[in-house]
């Protein structure tokens, strides 16, 4: 059998941990070629390079800021060469900060925009260029259930991953013409990230309204954007997915 | 006596033959608040519980809501304080398990408020502790979250490392040691150790002062402590400093010990005791360095140019408002002073965070009150208050970095750095014995068969009757008198609120 992703040419936009590097080593194992960009911890993202090159190709990896438009063009760009196009972009990349409103100060709400908003729309703009001109791929934006559902949320950044419900609509309708798929796919908390953190009280209020009693792991996630992404899903664009255990 | 106005009336003890006797808490035009009882045998006996009768009286009125013992051991059968077991009159469930795991000690203190036994010392077998322990984790429903380790001096027992690797594979995350700090300023392999086990120390500094630690400790042992001290904080281990308050001897000195517990990263709290008279050292030290619960508190105001004060202190809600007094400190990493969480939150909102705990835990109450704190100064545009919202936004950014997560445990960890806690403990002697109080206690001493008995009870009667403690036990009195019930008290349950 085929490998869900064979030969699929992808991008992972901060890739180096938690959800983002599951998302690169599921790609791998299912035989994509990956690559995936990070900001900060040079540790990290070579590490992350060693496993997702033993799950398959070796990654292509790229350092920046996804809200620098440049980074954006110069690693799509690279990719082009490097690949002659891409097939799929997965904007991961996002930042969060529990505070309430009256600590968030204007550096704070541009800071959390700029990476989880402007950052997806300048990897998504710079993508959509070969996208277009193949006249296919996907774009699947990682949102938040905490822009779904109602729960205490730092209002920035529940408002950035709203946002990118918004982008997720417009942008489906906008390239759908072209065959370009643009989904959101929204996870509760995980095993990697803010559900590390989470005081024990919270998780344990949190998991009593789960369904399913836990939290997510990275790797369920990162194997549901994997079909989200495949030549599987053919007619799901503009689609909102809710992974969260039933919360 | 003329002048007079009773406060409450209550059961006390004797000071001589122990055994119990009405008492009556009064008011005196001096604006103090004394004890005052009579034993058949041995006469009146007249004790001064405080300088304040209106602190005395204001702090009373806060009792905490009753939280009835997981079992009871014992009928009520002589009175308080002499079925403890606990009996079914207790009204505290156990919050800080004390287990005595020897007699043995490396120093006598002439203040030691218990019996020590060096000849033929007891050490708490494996067993015996195991027992210990699965009494305590059954009895907290498997949530059990706190040990306290004590002597004798705990660092001479020979399988304490083996306690420490139990209660951390119980799942109890704050596992205190009890010490001088002799043994572990000569061995930093055990502090090695203690680090690696997670346990923290509660060390007895009382003094920076030759006179005073020669009549408080027997010796001088500054260098010993600070010794001590510079190998916890090298390794990590979270400390609890522990001054016992004498008047005249060192309590001008508790705003220069408090400075050095905010000064030294490794130290957590500070748990200043007022001196008790019980046990081998205690019994016998002059009366003259009493000192009640607001006295240290003033002591403290004092002696720190008011960076605490009395207001800034709430007490415990799960023991006798007379028993625990705390205040917590918010951290500034930049080096300026440490702000009260008083100073921006209400007392009422601290003591509701604290709840069912001796210590802040991270809790929905505690997430409640910093944020509605937040939100006030914010709101009030209090120029004042930006240091403060400053340093919560620093706090938050610690306990949730965003570049990086961190674990659950290092989260916390994370919050503790940020804060420092200051608690005035009050323990009782046969004086000043109060069954109202000693009825409220939260703090026990635990047996392997499941008894637990209140640590002022412990130190006064019971310990002293065991031949673990002593080469020649003392008997019981007749134990006749005792309150066998207790009324409610006015405002129980409502934090005064």
């Amino acid at each position: 059998m085929t490998a869900r992703l064979q030969g699929k040419r992808c991008l992972v936009t901060g890739g180096s941990r938690g959800l983002g590097l599951a998302i690169c080593e599921a790609f791998a194992r299912a035989g994509a070629r990956v690559a995936f960009t990070y900001s900060t911890h040079d540790d990290d993202a070579e590490e992350a390079r060693a496993r997702i090159g033993a799950c398959g190709t070796p990654a292509l990896v790229f350092k920046g800021s996804v809200a620098d438009a440049a980074h954006a063009q110069q690693t799509v760009g690279a990719l082009a060469r490097e690949w002659g196009g891409i097939d799929v972009l997965v904007n991961n990349a996002g930042i969060n900060q529990i505070l309430p409103i009256a600590l968030v100060e204007e550096t704070d709400w541009d800071l959390v925009m700029g990476v989880n908003v402007k950052g997806a729309f300048l990897f998504s703009r710079a993508a959509l260029k070969p996208m277009i001109r193949a006249r296919r791929g996907h774009i699947l934006n990682i949102g938040a259930f905490s822009s779904e559902r109602v729960i205490e949320s730092p209002v920035h950044y529940a408002a950035s991953k709203s946002a990118l419900r918004g982008l997720t609509e417009a942008m489906a309708r906008e390239v759908g013409r072209y065959g370009i798929l643009v989904n959101l796919l929204s996870p509760g908390l995980l095993d990697v990230g803010l559900g590390q953190m989470v005081p024990q009280q919270r998780l344990k209020e949190y998991l009593d309204k789960c369904p399913l009693g836990r939290v997510g792991t990275a790797v369920e996630v990162a194997s549901a954007a994997a079909f989200l992404v495949s030549d599987a899903n053919t007619f799901m664009t503009a689609g909102k997915v809710l992974l969260d255990g039933g919360l | 006596m003329p002048g007079d106005r009773v406060l409450h009336e209550t059961t006390s003890l004797c000071s001589r033959c122990k055994n119990a006797v009405e008492a009556l808490v009064v008011a005196v035009p001096e604006g103090e608040v004394w004890m005052r009882k009579s034993c058949e045998e041995h006469g009146r006996q007249d004790v001064r519980l405080s300088d304040d009768a209106s602190w005395y009286e204001s702090t009373r009125t806060l009792m905490p809501a009753t939280a009835a013992p997981a079992r009871t051991m014992r009928e009520v059968e002589h009175g308080c304080p002499f079925d403890c077991g606990p009996c079914t009159s207790h009204q505290q469930k156990v919050r800080l398990p004390v287990v005595t795991i020897t007699s043995a000690c490396n120093l006598d203190c002439p203040i030691c408020y218990v019996h020590n036994k060096n000849e033929g010392p007891y050490h708490m077998g494996i067993e015996e502790f195991r027992a210990i322990l699965g009494h305590l984790t059954r009895d907290h429903g498997g949530e059990l979250d706190i040990v306290n380790f004590t002597g004798g001096e705990p660092t001479v027992h020979p399988h304490l490392l083996d306690f420490l690797e139990m209660a951390r594979d119980a799942g109890i995350h704050r596992v205190t040691v009890c010490s001088n700090g002799i043994r572990l300023a000569r061995d930093e392999e055990l502090v090695k150790r203690l680090a690696e086990l997670g346990a923290r120390v509660a060390l007895s500094f009382d003094s920076f002062e030759k006179l005073a630690d020669h009549q408080l400790q027997g010796a001088h042992l500054l260098a010993t402590k600070t010794r001590c001290l510079d190998l916890l904080e090298k390794h990590g281990v979270d400390t609890t400093l522990i001054p016992v308050m004498t008047r005249g001897i060192n309590d001008h000195e508790v705003g220069r010990i408090l400075a050095l517990g905010l000064r030294r990263s490794n130290i957590r709290h500070l748990e200043i005791h007022t001196i008790t008279y019980t046990g081998q050292g205690g019994a016998s030290f002059s009366r003259e360095g009493r000192m009640s619960m607001h006295e240290v508190l003033r002591e403290i105001e004092r002696t720190t140019d008011g960076l605490l004060t009395p207001q800034d202190f709430v007490p415990s809600p799960c023991a006798h408002p007379l028993c625990y007094q705390i205040a917590y400190l918010l951290l500034d990493p930049a080096g300026g002073p440490p702000i009260p969480f008083t100073r921006f939150m209400p007392r009422s909102a601290l003591s509701e965070a604290l709840a069912d705990r001796l210590y802040l835990e991270p809790s929905p109450r505690l997430e409640r009150a910093m944020h509605d704190a937040i939100d006030r100064l914010w709101a009030e545009e209090d120029p004042a208050a930006e240091r403060t919202l400053q340093l919560l936004k620093k706090l938050l950014a610690d306990v949730f970095p965003s570049a990086r997560p961190i674990s659950r445990a290092e989260s916390m960890r994370a919050s503790e750095r940020a804060v420092k806690a200051v608690y005035v403990h009050s323990h009782m002697d046969e004086e000043t014995f109060d069954t109202e109080r000693a009825a409220m206690c939260c703090a026990s001493n635990c047996y392997a068969d499941g008894t637990t008995v209140p640590v002022c009870n412990y130190n006064v009667l019971y310990r002293e009757k065991e031949s673990r403690f002593r080469k020649v036990p003392r008997e019981w009195n007749e134990r006749r008198g005792g309150r066998r019930s207790f009324l409610p008290v006015l405002n129980a349950g409502s934090g005064g609120k």
